[in-house]
This record gives structure tokens, C-alpha cells and sequence, in this order.
């Protein structure tokens, strides 16, 4: 049991942290929720009045923003979909006897290392685009018209991307879960003469929930502000296809310049990531506490 | 191993494992091949792929532009300096939080979590003008106090799974023995926490590296780290191909060669308490 | 509050704070933090920084070299804040006299007595001006023009005046295109953003006879004229374009031309030295040139122009080593200099009257004359055909515009991409501005 004193040590040593993250949301926040009530334009400077909610009405009744909220759910949706599925299948994989595992170990866990821009900037050019890209390349070689992936499907061009990001990532952790399974409680369904499905079924996946839990929490933090992918692919477009909450924040605060209505957008999305992060916690700590 | 495992089955495992593994690596590796190439070969249709006149021009182009050496001292000092600063604020609270846990503990924890959920861009003006009068703009201590805190929560969370792994017993017993708390922590947790804090090290200098929006939006020509290097070649200027995938293999070439010497590291405490 | 900023700067990078500061202040020495934009001209002018040095030693350069956009957003959020971290920013002919007004910028007033002013083109000099006062230099300036393959065009048979209607490029673009063989008879912009398509669009709006608003400041999208000109340009798109066009911009336009996939360019006049440069473009010795084509009746053939300009912000504590270096980057010498390394094709094209009656270059730059007639034909004052409330060029001179106009060029790009048709574009498009620009308060007073 830990002693009265243990306690008080405990809490010294969680005070930093704490301090530290609460000047960090509280003084930014702080001036965000104070400038989504001024009028306050970059390139107008001056007075900058109050103004009440006009900033928070002129930012949600926006066309772009019904769609900015469905595109943002469709990208943290659809990552975590692809990256957890083709996570298990790669733990899987990676878990099977063969030759050269650390060979390709390092190559699937490659895509972690580049940095977002980069890898937006590589797909986008050598592999998406219509004319020089790689894709194009091979759509010519089977005799198909080339494929305009970030005009015709900008949104699924970047969960791609996104995806093939994070991938190593979902992998990593379910392969450590699945290697820490224990190898009895296979051999021994191996031995009842359950098929390698049923045994993937009812031992392995069953295990796996927890690393499931996890991957999904972690990537939906990082993946709720996806920017710098759409910033350098589609610039949100065409039209508003693929904007997310994030970039249109972004278009509002440094495109238009609109601090006003960009901070009104930035505590709009603020208040959306936290009513995620309460359904994420409660999922969480319910599979965690066991 | 009790499963007789075939020479077949093994073959099979391996083609099919390195064929995914070829594909998933494949933009990274035709990224450094292509920055050896001519801007003409970089588009030649068919596209060639190890048969070329290897080049170093590209490489040359890039480093005439901009000063290589500065942005990669940058980036190294910002991610390797956040993270430190990060672990050391860190491990005494994930350290407390594992072991002497409250009532608020896991609240705390999950309070800590959500303020990653902040979005950048809806704060970058506010933090813009408070950078601007502390004279924090351009600079790398700037930087490190804005990367320290973003990646806080994510340090304590992945050491605080990781400690809590550590079996209480132990530390009973040490204390039992008569360890100081000073103690008990140098010689107990600390050996056993090691692969933890190493993982975590590794993932958030990868994080600090790879953070695209506030290392390019409060940095000019002093502090400016990889990121910015690679801002500069985002959109094409005539042939580029080479050149972006030069100045990207220079961008990203450093990292990529510290996770792969450092997968088993990085690995083995990278379970953010997934593992039961 | 900058020697706070150097201290801790240097502090952090060196900890030699007080060596450096005290020795930067014995010598005199300055560094000056520069902002450009990484096209093919400012990069050149990267590699041209020794001869600046050897005039200036005591002044050193940094560069922070950023895409168009990026730069934009840097440059303005960091002078309407006063963040102080550049001493000389690239910026557009749109933001001179915007932010002139505001007073942000420093008025050029110490150029050296050899910087010539006079010799700069009268409608660029007076873009950049406010009462007569210079706000920044220009380093080059441009208009539109069409740019086509001759080979091309012999080869199907068409002939494509000096002073094109937009029919003549319709059935030239028509004649041109060779899908197999990936020839696209047109390449336009039409990746989102007020400099990007809205440019071309602007300007090709401005030939057709159309105008963003009406005096009382209603925007006019919903107009008979508008609906011509974005049925036009979304018909020669989808069926002459190349595919992945509401992607591509100037740079990206600039690439496929050169490597011969456009039959006819219609863009900046700054794009012909490359075009034209055999070490770029596979197609340098059969580029021809005509003026930016207007509707027939309207003489108007779009008023485009742009200036890429150096400028330094109010109240920068090196105004004057920044006054310098603007001045090296944009004088005559620098041109000479510049012929000198590169060939006299490669010379900041659009700002000094003398690089027009040089015959070295003249001879060099078989684009010369369509650049300077276009240039020269350009009215600020009057862009736009019918009454209006605004000045401007291929953009309208509010400082709202980047706003309506980035998220106007997004629609445009959507009907580009196939989600709409030019119809609904058209409401959509009229409906944000309208939003927009009762919000800023225009014609209310």
C-alpha cells in the first residue's frame, strides 16, 4: 500500500507534467476562445471589436464545414480500418517462420521514418500523378486510360497515403501482442485439430483486442489533425472534397486570414476532438483496466 | 518448437512476406533511386530502374540551394533536445502515476491525452504573437518547448504502460530491504525500465523529426529543420523529379537509418501496455 | 525586443551570446533573412549572392525559400503581427499598395543614385506605388500570353494569329490534340487558389467581358458573360487538357510543356525564357508566341499582370543593408549580371525599359516584344469591362480577395474535376463571394 508519504512524493512528481500541459492548453486556448469573439482580421488591422457568437454562426453555417466533418470522420475511419486489418494480416505474416525476418521487418517498417511531407510529396508526383507517375506507367502497360487519383478520388488518394504511414505503425504493436501469446495454448488447439482459421479466430484475435484498443487510440489522436498531407496533395479540393476540420480551420486562419472566424473554427474543432476523445476513453478504459 | 515446420511452408511464408515487404518499401527505394538519376531518366517512359548513369548531380543541385548541414543540426538538436527534456519530465510523473496510483490518476492520464487533440493551426496565431514577445521566434529553444509539450503526453502514456508492467513485487521487496526511494529508483526501476525508456526515446525523436507544422511556421532562417528544407521543393519547377527525390532522401535519409539500427530498441518497448 | 530574440537565438545555437552580440556590432556586420518563393528566378538569383558579398561584404544572407503559398502565409502572418523575422519578403504586385496603406512597409527611399527609377516600365512602376512613393522593387513582372509549339500546329495544319479570339484556340487546341500519342492540345491552370486558376480564369473572365462585381458591389457570377466563360474553359479542358488538370498550376503547366505534352500554354510571359531554354525544355527551338486571346468584340485581352517584388517591412531595424540588397537584386547590373552567367535569354524579364532596347537581348529572347506589348497593354485601373468598383489586374485589388478568391478557384476546380457542372460552380461561387463580401461590409456605405 503506498504510504502517506509515498503520496505526496507521487504528486511532487506529477506536478511538472501537469503544470506544464495546463499552461500549454490553458494559455493558447485561452486566447483562441478570446479571439473567436473579435472581429479580427490579419490583413485589416485596427480595432478589433467584439462581436459575440457572428464568428462561431459565420463559421458553422459554412457549406464546407458538414463536409469538412463527414471528410474528417471518412479519414480517421478509413486509416483505422485499413491500418488495423492489414496490420493483423501482417503480424500474421511476420509471426510465420521464414527466412530473412529482420530483412523484412526493417522494410515494412520503413514507411514510420518519412516525414509526412515527403511522403505526400512522393506519392503525389512519382506514383498518383496522371501524366509521369508510376501508376500511369503501369494503367499504359494494361492498356487502361490513367487514373487521376487526387482529382477522381482525393479523399481515398490521401487515406491511402495516410495508411501506408501508419501501417508500420499497427503493425508493430500487434505483432509484439501476437508474439506474446502463448505458444501452449496454440499447440494445444493445434492438437484438438482446430483449422489455423479457427485458431486465428478464437485465440489469436480474442487476444489481440487490447493492441486493437490501443493502435485506435493512439492513431486517432495524430490522425484528427492530418494537414500537412492534404496541404501538399489536393489543397483541400477539388472543390472542398478534401477538407478535412483541420484544414479548413487552416483556410480560414492563415488563407483568408480570418483569425476571428479561424479561432472560432479551431474552438469548434477543439470541443468535436474532445467529444471523440471521451467515446475513445471510455472504450479504452474499459479494455485497459482489466 | 513443437509444429514441424516445413521447408515448403517456409518458402512459402518467405515470398509471399518478402514480396509485401518489397512493395510497402518500394516508393522509399525508387525515391533513392530516382535521386540518382538524370531529370530526364527520372520520367523516361518505360521507367528505368537500376540500369541508369548514376548521379550525383542532384544531390549537388540541392546543397548549392540550401545549407544541408544547418537544417540536419536543427532537426537534431530540436528532436533529440525535446525528447530529453520530455523523458525527464516524464519518467518521475509516469514513474508515480504506475506506482503510486490515485483515484485521479486515470483521469490525469487521459486529461494528458486529450490536449494532443488540439488542433495546431487553431492555436498558431495566439502562440505566434506570444512567441514574437518572448522573442521565442526562430529560435531552437522555441521549438523545443513547443515539441516538448506535444509530445508529453504521448512520452508519459508510453512509459507509464510500460512501467506499470514492471511487477510491483519487486519494488516491495527492495523496500523491505530498506531502499531509499532515491534508491529504489536507481537501482531497481531504472535497470528494468530501461528498454521502455529507450522505445520511447526512439519514437518520439521519429515524432520530434517528422513534425511538419510548427517546426515550419515558427522558424525562419535560424532554427529551421528538415521540414522546412523539404518546403522548398514542394512544388515543381520544370523536371524535378531528381531533385525532390534527392532533396527527400537527404530529408529523410538520417532518421531512416537510425530506426532501422535501432528497430529492436524501439520495438521492444512499443506496446503502449497492449501486451497483458 | 530583436536583441532579446538574438541573444536567445544565439544562446540557444551557441551560447556565445555575448561574443557574438559584441563582435556583430564592432564590424558592423549585418545579416539580412530574405523570403522568396523557389521559382526558377529567385533560385538563380540564390546562386548569384558572391557578387552581392563582394560589394557588401559586412552583409550576409539568409535564405528561407518556400512554395508560393507557404511563403504567403508565412510572410503576411509574420508582418501583420510584427514577428520581425524577415528583413526583405517576396511579395506579390496584389499586396504593395494593401499593404503600403497599412503602413507596413518601408517606402525605398535610399536607393542608390544609380538604381534609375525612371527606367522602370511606367505600369510597373505605378503598380508599386503609393502618392508617387516606390513600396517595393520590382525583380520581375509579367503578363499573359499564349505560348504554342510550331511544329505542332504545321503539323495539323492550323495557324494561330498574333492576336488570337478565344474560337482560334478552341479549334487550334481541337486540331492539336493527340491523345495516344499524350499531346493535350491546352494546358490551363486549374489547381485551386486565387494565383492559380483564378488568374487564368480572372483574366480569361476580363477578355470575355466579364467582372467580379457591379457598382453596388453584388457579385456578378450569375451573369450571362460568367457562364460563358467557365463553360468555355471547362469545355477546352476536359476535352483538349490533360488529364489531372485541376492539379496543375504554373509550375506543374511549365513541366508538361516542356516536356512536350501541351499544344498551346496560355500563362505567365515569365514562362517563356524556360520554355525556350534548350537545357530544360525538350521543345526550346519550336515555341511561338501570341497575345493572351480575347472574346471577339471585347477588346479587352484580360489585363493580366503580376510583379514579383522586394519589399522591405516597416520598422525593420537593417532597412537599409535590406535597401541594398533590394537594390542589387533588381538593377541593371543585376540583369548584366545575370546575361553575363546565364545568357541574356535568362534575364528577369517585365520591369526595366532598357533591357527592352538592349538588342542582345532583343536577338536573345524572341519573346521580348509580345512580353513588352502585353505588359504595356495592361490597365490597373480599368481590368474589367463595364462599370466597376475596383482596380485591379487578374485579381481584384480588396485585401477579401485572397479569401474569395482561393475558395472560388476551389469550386472552379471542382467543376474542372467533374463534381459539378459550370451551372451549379457558378451559384456556389456566387453565393460565397456575395457571403464574404456583405460580411467585410462593401456597398453598405
Amino acid at each position: 500500500m503506498a504510504t502517506q508519504h509515498s503520496r505526496a512524493a507521487a504528486r511532487f512528481m506529477i506536478a511538472p507534467s501537469v503544470v506544464l500541459l495546463l499552461a500549454w492548453m490553458l494559455i493558447p486556448l485561452g486566447m483562441t476562445i478570446y479571439f473567436s469573439f473579435l472581429r479580427y482580421n490579419l490583413l485589416m488591422p485596427g480595432a478589433n471589436p467584439f462581436v459575440g457568437w457572428e464568428n462561431y454562426s459565420y463559421f458553422l453555417t459554412d457549406p464546407a464545414f458538414q463536409t469538412a466533418i463527414v471528410n474528417t470522420l471518412l479519414l480517421v475511419g478509413g486509416v483505422l480500418v485499413i491500418t488495423i486489418a492489414g496490420g493483423i494480416a501482417l503480424a500474421v505474416l511476420l509471426d510465420q517462420p521464414m527466412w530473412g525476418t529482420g530483412i523484412v521487418r526493417i522494410m515494412v517498417i520503413s514507411p514510420f521514418f518519412v516525414m509526412p511531407t515527403v511522403s505526400a510529396l512522393v506519392w503525389k508526383n512519382m506514383f498518383m500523378n496522371p501524366v509521369n507517375g508510376l501508376f500511369a506507367y503501369l494503367a499504359d502497360v494494361i492498356g487502361v486510360q490513367p487514373y487521376d487519383f487526387l482529382t477522381q478520388a482525393p479523399l481515398a488518394s490521401i487515406i491511402g497515403i495516410v495508411s501506408w504511414q501508419w501501417l508500420p505503425f499497427a503493425t508493430l504493436i500487434l505483432l509484439t501482442a501476437m508474439q506474446s501469446l502463448d505458444s501452449e495454448q496454440l499447440e494445444a488447439a493445434e492438437m484438438d485439430g482446430a483449422s489455423a482459421w479457427s485458431r486465428f479466430y478464437h485465440i489469436k484475435l480474442p487476444h489481440l483486442a487490447r493492441a486493437i484498443t490501443v493502435v485506435v487510440l493512439i492513431q486517432t489522436i495524430f490522425l484528427l489533425s492530418i494537414f500537412a498531407e492534404i496541404l501538399v496533395t489536393t489543397n483541400g479540393g477539388p472543390g472542398t472534397a478534401s477538407t478535412n476540420l483541420t484544414y479548413l480551420v487552416y483556410a480560414e486562419s492563415l488563407l483568408r486570414f480570418d483569425v476571428g472566424t479561424g479561432s472560432a473554427g479551431g474552438v469548434v474543432a477543439i470541443i468535436l476532438a474532445n467529444i471523440v476523445a471521451i467515446f475513445l476513453m471510455r472504450m479504452i478504459g474499459k479494455n485497459l483496466d482489466a | 518448437m513443437a509444429r514441424a515446420v516445413t521447408n515448403k511452408t517456409k518458402a512459402i511464408n518467405t515470398a509471399i512476406a518478402w514480396t509485401v515487404g518489397i512493395l510497402i518499401f518500394f516508393p522509399i527505394l525508387w525515391t533513392i533511386l530516382t535521386s540518382f538519376k538524370s531529370e530526364a531518366t527520372a520520367i523516361a517512359d518505360p521507367p528505368v530502374f537500376l540500369f541508369f548513369d548514376w548521379t550525383l548531380d542532384n544531390y549537388t543541385t540541392v546543397q548549392e540551394r540550401s545549407n544541408y548541414f544547418r537544417h540536419f543540426m536543427n532537426s537534431v538538436v530540436i528532436s533529440i533536445g525535446s525528447t530529453v527534456i520530455g523523458l525527464a519530465i516524464a519518467i518521475p510523473a509516469a514513474w508515480a502515476m504506475a506506482f503510486v496510483p490515485g483515484k485521479q490518476t486515470k483521469n490525469v492520464l487521459m486529461w494528458m491525452l486529450s490536449t494532443k487533440m488540439l488542433p495546431p493551426v487553431g492555436v498558431l496565431v495566439p502562440l505566434y504573437l506570444l512567441f514574437r514577445d518572448w522573442g521565442l521566434l526562430d529560435t531552437r529553444i522555441g521549438l523545443v518547448i513547443v515539441l516538448t509539450l506535444i509530445n508529453l503526453p504521448i512520452i508519459i502514456w508510453m512509459l507509464y504502460t510500460y512501467f506499470r508492467e514492471i511487477p510491483n513485487d519487486i519494488l516491495e521487496a527492495a523496500r523491505m530491504d530498506g531502499a531509499t526511494l532515491r534508491s529504489e529508483v536507481i537501482y531497481v526501476l531504472l535497470p528494468m525500465a530501461v528498454p521502455g525508456i529507450a522505445s520511447t526515446l526512439l519514437l518520439n525523436i521519429i515524432l520530434a523529426w517528422n513534425e511538419a507544422f510548427w517546426t515550419l511556421n515558427l522558424t525562419a532562417a535560424n532554427s529551421a529543420p528538415l521540414t522546412a528544407f523539404i518546403a522548398s521543393y514542394s512544388s515543381p519547377e520544370g523536371l524535378f523529379y531528381a531533385k525532390l527525390s534527392a532533396a527527400s532522401t537527404m530529408a529523410i535519409a538520417p532518421i531512416l537509418i537510425m530506426g532501422w539500427f535501432s528497430q529492436k530498441q524501439l520495438v521492444r518497448g512499443l506496446t503502449f501496455g497492449a501486451v497483458k | 525586443m530583436t536583441i532579446t530574440r538574438t541573444l536567445l537565438g544565439s544562446a540557444a545555437s551557441l551560447g556565445l551570446a555575448a561574443g557574438l552580440a559584441t563582435t556583430a556590432v564592432a564590424q558592423d556586420n549585418v545579416t539580412l533573412t530574405i523570403a522568396t518563393v523557389n521559382n526558377g528566378d529567385m533560385i538563380r538569383m540564390q546562386g548569384l549572392t558572391d557578387d552581392f558579398k563582394e560589394q557588401y561584404p559586412n552583409i550576409d544572407l539568409e535564405w528561407v525559400t518556400l512554395e508560393e503559398n507557404v511563403l504567403r502565409q508565412r510572410v503576411t502572418q509574420d508582418i501583420a503581427t510584427s514577428g520581425g523575422q524577415f528583413d526583405v519578403m517576396t511579395i506579390g504586385v496584389y499586396e504593395v499598395p494593401i499593404w503600403a496603406e497599412q503602413g507596413w512597409l518601408t517606402p525605398l527611399e535610399d536607393l542608390p543614385e544609380n538604381y534609375d527609377t525612371d527606367d522602370l516600365l511606367p505600369s510597373i512602376r505605378e503598380a508599386l506605388s503609393v502618392d508617387d512613393q516606390l513600396f517595393a522593387a520590382p525583380f520581375y513582372g509579367e503578363s499573359a500570353m499564349v505560348m504554342y509549339r510550331t511544329d505542332l500546329a504545321e503539323e495539323a495544319g492550323v495557324t494561330i494569329p498574333d492576336q488570337p479570339t478565344w474560337t482560334d484556340i478552341k479549334a487550334a487546341a481541337e486540331a492539336m490534340t493527340d491523345q495516344d500519342a499524350g499531346i493535350y492540345g491546352i494546358c490551363l491552370r486549374g489547381k485551386p487558389g486565387w494565383g492559380e486558376n483564378m488568374a487564368l480564369i480572372g483574366a480569361m473572365a476580363n477578355s470575355y467581358g466579364a467582372r467580379w462585381f457591379d457598382m453596388d458591389w453584388q457579385a456578378q457570377f450569375e451573369s450571362e458573360t460568367w457562364n460563358e466563360v467557365l463553360t468555355d474553359y471547362l469545355d477546352l479542358m476536359t476535352n483538349y487538357g490533360p488529364p489531372g488538370a485541376a492539379a496543375n498550376g504554373f509550375n506543374e503547366n511549365l513541366s508538361l510543356f516542356q516536356q512536350g505534352k501541351c499544344g498551346m500554354w496560355i500563362d505567365a510571359t515569365v514562362a517563356a525564357s524556360f520554355v525556350t531554354d534548350p537545357d530544360d525544355s525538350t521543345v526550346a527551338d519550336s515555341v511561338g508566341f501570341a497575345q493572351f486571346p480575347n472574346k471577339e468584340g471585347v477588346d479587352n485581352h484580360g489585363n493580366w499582370l503580376w510583379i514579383w517584388t522586394l519589399a522591405v517591412p516597416a520598422g525593420s531595424q537593417k532597412a537599409e543593408a535590406a535597401q541594398q540588397f533590394v537594390a542589387w537584386a533588381t538593377s541593371q547590373d543585376y540583369t548584366q549580371l545575370v546575361a553575363e552567367n546565364e545568357g541574356w535569354r535568362a534575364a528577369p524579364p517585365g520591369t526595366r525599359t532598357s533591357l527592352y532596347e538592349n538588342e542582345q537581348y532583343q536577338e536573345a529572347a524572341p519573346f521580348a516584344e509580345m512580353t513588352l506589348n502585353s505588359i504595356n497593354a495592361v490597365d490597373t485601373s480599368a481590368p474589367a469591362e463595364g462599370e466597376i468598383p475596383y482596380t485591379g489586374a487578374q485579381y481584384v485589388a480588396i485585401p477579401e480577395f485572397q479569401g474569395i478568391g482561393t475558395a472560388v478557384g476551389q469550386t472552379f476546380s471542382a467543376a474542372l474535376a467533374g463534381q459539378m457542372d459550370a451551372e451549379q460552380a457558378l451559384q456556389s461561387a456566387q453565393q460565397l463571394t456575395q457571403r464574404e463580401i456583405d460580411r467585410a461590409g462593401y456597398g453598405s456605405d
